[in-house]
């Protein structure tokens, strides 16, 4: 051979592995949550609707904490049924927080009335949200994927779901009693049922995709199968539905506290506030509304943000 | 489609029993004398005996006693003044003695043809103060009980559930004439069909009444109410016109083709059979046994009342609602859309009852519309508020989905094709998209309209409205669990009927889809 041969030292030569080019990646950083929470907040009122529901949440659980709601400490000095706010602050004393709105018709506070109430419906929006959401996609998960749990369950939804909610509802508060939980266990106790048959619907749709497909052939295990390949893109529709499920559980407690199957009367209620002062809605204006725009202000809240968040929730809108 | 149909009664006997185990096992049974006058002012063995003969009314158990057994005993022998016998009062007055009761003869007849059937027999002794004289309502009675279980009252329920009158109904041996025929109707002008032996006389017949043609044939029965309507029963109370009598000037079927005339309400067309023999002046007036009646009313019943609302406005929503979704959607992101947008959030966020307040303030003070239903001195005037309070809402909801629907359709090919062949967007969107969009609503509007039958249970109860919606709840507040039972029935039966009646539409509407048994159909 000539001499004209090269050796390794002239093709090739060594560069430092430390260099900075090396720590830079080509594609941009991407994560999801992140992405979610930019678009989310690109809209100003979110922010707005935002810092005022933290301060509702946040008054409705510090006001009771701080000075117990006692709808009855008044209730042997007629001179305090009704009252104006005006005429509460003179009556009372000087101004306090405790009568800002007024009096109601047993001489209560009606603000740290709201407050409490406030905090029951908030509560039992959260807790019956997280039961039914839960059991709802995980059965509607499992229900979607096997065949044959599908045939059992689908004779169990079509028989409850001819019921009408609201009188299965009543009827429940009915039979176990009208307290906190078992109002909880009414509102649960087939209401995760429409929710699972909802995402029944959802995982037949993403199941026979090609992605899941090829996921099936490799011998991926069904469990993994539903966390890794199909409840991931339900992530929006998941939000979706709990921007809808929260405040129709706060709607649901004031429809039927009002309508006198919901809470017990030792507790709080926004429901009851409502029905005890209706009868003298244009006398008493002071007892009637704050209640309700309460209520209306926690449920539009809920729902606005959280269509909000479901749309940021969807990776299409992250562009 | 036939399975879909068995299946679906299937459910509604499932959830009929559910809910009847739970109610009739679970709720305590005296809750039903709560506010119970007659309870309240019996006292010791009398108030026991009253409560056995509730229990047996309402179907919890079945009930009989001693002297109605000596009655059925003694009446045969000795005529309608069985009473007055010796031997009737010895045997009646043997159950004072709480110490040798037994030895009687009668006593031990009782006991032993009722253990025989499976009675429990229990014997109440009479109720001594301690003078040893009997306390006031503290009388001795011997009675014989049997506990329904709920299966039995289910099937009980079921099979009288329709009830079709036959010439076989009225018992009294003193009819002769049994028939059923139609004949000339002196009240309407027209004919009738006219029944002998039936427990109402006309079966059917025309007035000038809503819906004109009535009948009296096949009457559904609901059951017996417990507290609200003690001891009435539901389909008679919930379909009861309200109001003041009509007086017009009629005349007694007997006295028909004769110049006497009176001035009454009596509403002829409603005779019934009476089992006590006529009066003197009923003779006159009656030509046979029919001689019960009830009278005409100027207002609507319960369920008149939530159906004329409720159904004004399903219209209105659909009215309203469709064109007001597609306009949306025509103009998307526009101004319109961004005003019907804080609609619907407004109404699909808040409470149902926030609104409906919001709509009665403003309704009574801008427009001066009366706002308690009674209070309204234009009776047609207090439909207006609760009207529009229900179908606003409904407008919302409409809209939203029309909406939806629509922008769905907007990107298909068959919208692009159409407007590639030079149609005016107009035209594409009232002739296809619209048309499309709507095969997703046509579903539900069958339980739109049965849904009237239900009631609006805050709407009626905001601005008091005599209707059916507030049944289920008074029924819940008092105890009531004859009208819970048959909500349940009624509710469930409406909304399976709404789905079926929802599918049949969607076929009708829709010819691609298909509700064979075949495969592939059915669901």
């Amino acid at each position: 051979m000539s001499d004209t041969r090269m050796n390794d030292s002239m093709l090739f030569r060594f560069i430092d592995s430390n260099t900075i080019e090396s720590e830079k990646i080509i594609a941009p950083r991407y994560s999801y949550w992140r992405s979610v929470f930019r678009v989310f907040f690109r809209k100003r009122i979110n922010i707005v609707l935002i810092a005022i529901f933290v301060l509702i949440f946040l008054a409705a659980f510090i006001v009771p904490a701080i000075a117990p709601y006692e709808p009855y400490e008044n209730i042997t000095n007629a001179l305090t049924y009704n009252l104006s706010p005006v005429k509460a602050q003179e009556y009372f004393g000087g101004f306090s927080l405790k009568w800002v709105l007024g009096t109601g018709g047993m001489g209560n506070s009606i603000f740290y009335g709201i407050m409490a109430s406030a905090r029951t419906s908030l509560i039992l929006a959260v807790i019956c949200a997280t039961i039914n959401m839960s059991i709802g996609i995980l059965l509607g998960a499992v229900w979607g994927y096997s065949k044959r749990f599908d045939q059992v369950m689908l004779v169990i939804y079509n028989i409850i779901a001819n019921v009408p909610y609201i009188l299965m509802i009543s009827v429940l508060v009915y039979i176990i009693g009208s307290g906190f939980w078992p109002f909880v266990f009414a509102l649960t106790v087939t209401g995760w049922l429409s929710i699972a048959y909802f995402f029944r619907t959802q995982v037949l749709i993403i199941r026979d995709r090609e992605y899941s497909l090829a996921s099936r052939c490799l011998g991926t295990p069904i469990p993994r199968m539903i966390s890794r390949n199909i409840l991931p893109f339900l992530t929006s529709v998941t939000v979706t539905l709990l921007a809808t499920e929260l405040p129709s559980y706060i709607s649901m407690e004031v429809f039927l506290s009002y309508i006198g199957v919901g809470l017990s009367a030792d507790v709080p209620s926004l429901g009851r506030m409502i029905q005890e002062a209706q009868s003298a809605f244009i006398v008493y204006p002071w007892e009637f509304w704050p209640p309700v725009i309460i209520a209306s202000a926690i449920t539009i809240i809920l729902y606005v943000v959280g269509q909000n968040l479901a749309d940021a929730s969807d990776p299409r809108t992250h562009m | 489609m036939l399975r879909r149909i068995a299946f679906s009664f299937f459910s509604l006997l499932v959830v009929v029993a559910v809910v009847m185990l739970l109610v009739y096992s679970l709720i305590n049974r005296n809750v039903i004398f709560q506010m119970d006058d007659t309870w309240n002012k019996k006292s010791s063995n009398d108030r026991l005996i009253y409560e056995y003969t509730q229990y047996s009314r309402y179907g919890y158990l079945e009930y009989t006693d001693y002297t109605s057994y000596l009655k059925n005993k003694y009446e045969p022998l000795y005529g309608s003044d069985y009473t007055k016998n010796a031997d009737f009062k010895a045997d009646k007055d043997a159950v004072q003695d709480e110490n040798t009761y037994t030895e009687n003869a009668s006593v031990q007849a009782f006991i032993s043809e009722y253990t025989a059937k499976g009675y429990e027999i229990k014997y109440l002794a009479p109720d001594r103060s301690k003078s040893g004289k009997v306390k006031s309502g503290g009388n001795g009675y011997l009675i014989a009980i049997h506990e329904r279980n709920v299966l039995q009252r289910l099937f009980a329920y079921m099979g009288n559930f329709f009830r079709i009158e036959t010439t076989n109904d009225v018992t009294d041996p003193a009819l002769t004439e049994r028939y059923v025929r139609v004949e000339h109707d002196p009240y309407s002008g027209l004919f009738a069909v006219v029944g002998s032996g039936t427990t109402h006389k006309y079966l059917l017949y025309f007035d000038g009444r809503f819906p004109f043609i009535h009948q009296n044939w096949i009457s559904i029965n609901l059951g017996t109410s417990y507290t609200r309507y003690r001891g009435q029963e539901i389909t008679t109370v919930i379909n009861r016109p309200t109001g003041d009598q009509i007086k017009t000037r009629t005349q007694y079927p007997a006295q028909l083709g004769t110049d006497e005339y009176i001035e009454s309400a009596i509403d002829f067309h409603s005779l019934t059979y009476n089992y006590n023999p006529r009066t003197k002046t009923e003779m006159k007036q009656f030509p046979d046994q029919y001689t019960s009646y009830t009278y005409n009313f100027s207002g609507l019943s319960m369920l008149e009342n939530s159906f004329v609302i409720g159904l004004i406005a399903t219209l209105i929503a659909y009215l309203f609602g469709l064109p007001l979704g597609i306009l949306m959607a025509r103009h998307k992101d526009g101004f319109v859309d961004k005003l019907g947008n804080l609609y619907i959030i407004f109404i699909m966020s808040v409470p149902a009852l926030a609104y409906i307040f919001l709509f009665a303030t403003i309704g009574t003070t801008l427009f001066n519309l009366p706002y308690k239903f009674a209070n309204a001195e234009v009776k047609i005037l207090a439909y207006v508020l609760p009207t529009i309070s229900l179908s606003l809402p409904h407008v919302g909801s409409l809209m939203k989905w029309m909406r939806r629907y629509m922008i769905d359709q907007m990107n298909s090919d068959y919208v692009k094709f159409a407007r590639a062949e030079g149609l005016s967007e107009g035209e594409i969107f009232s002739k296809h998209i619209s048309r499309n969009a709507m095969i997703y609503l046509v579903h539900g509007i069958p339980a739109n309209v049965l849904a009237c039958l239900v009631g609006a249970i805050i709407t009626e109860s905001v601005y008091s409205v005599p209707g059916v919606g507030n049944l289920l709840t008074r029924a819940i507040s008092g105890h009531d669990n004859g009208i819970i039972v048959a909500c349940t029935v009624f509710y469930t039966t409406l909304s399976i009927i709404a789905i079926i009646l929802g599918d049949l539409l969607l076929a009708k509407y829709d010819p691609r889809i298909s509700l064979s048994d075949s495969k592939g159909g059915g669901r």
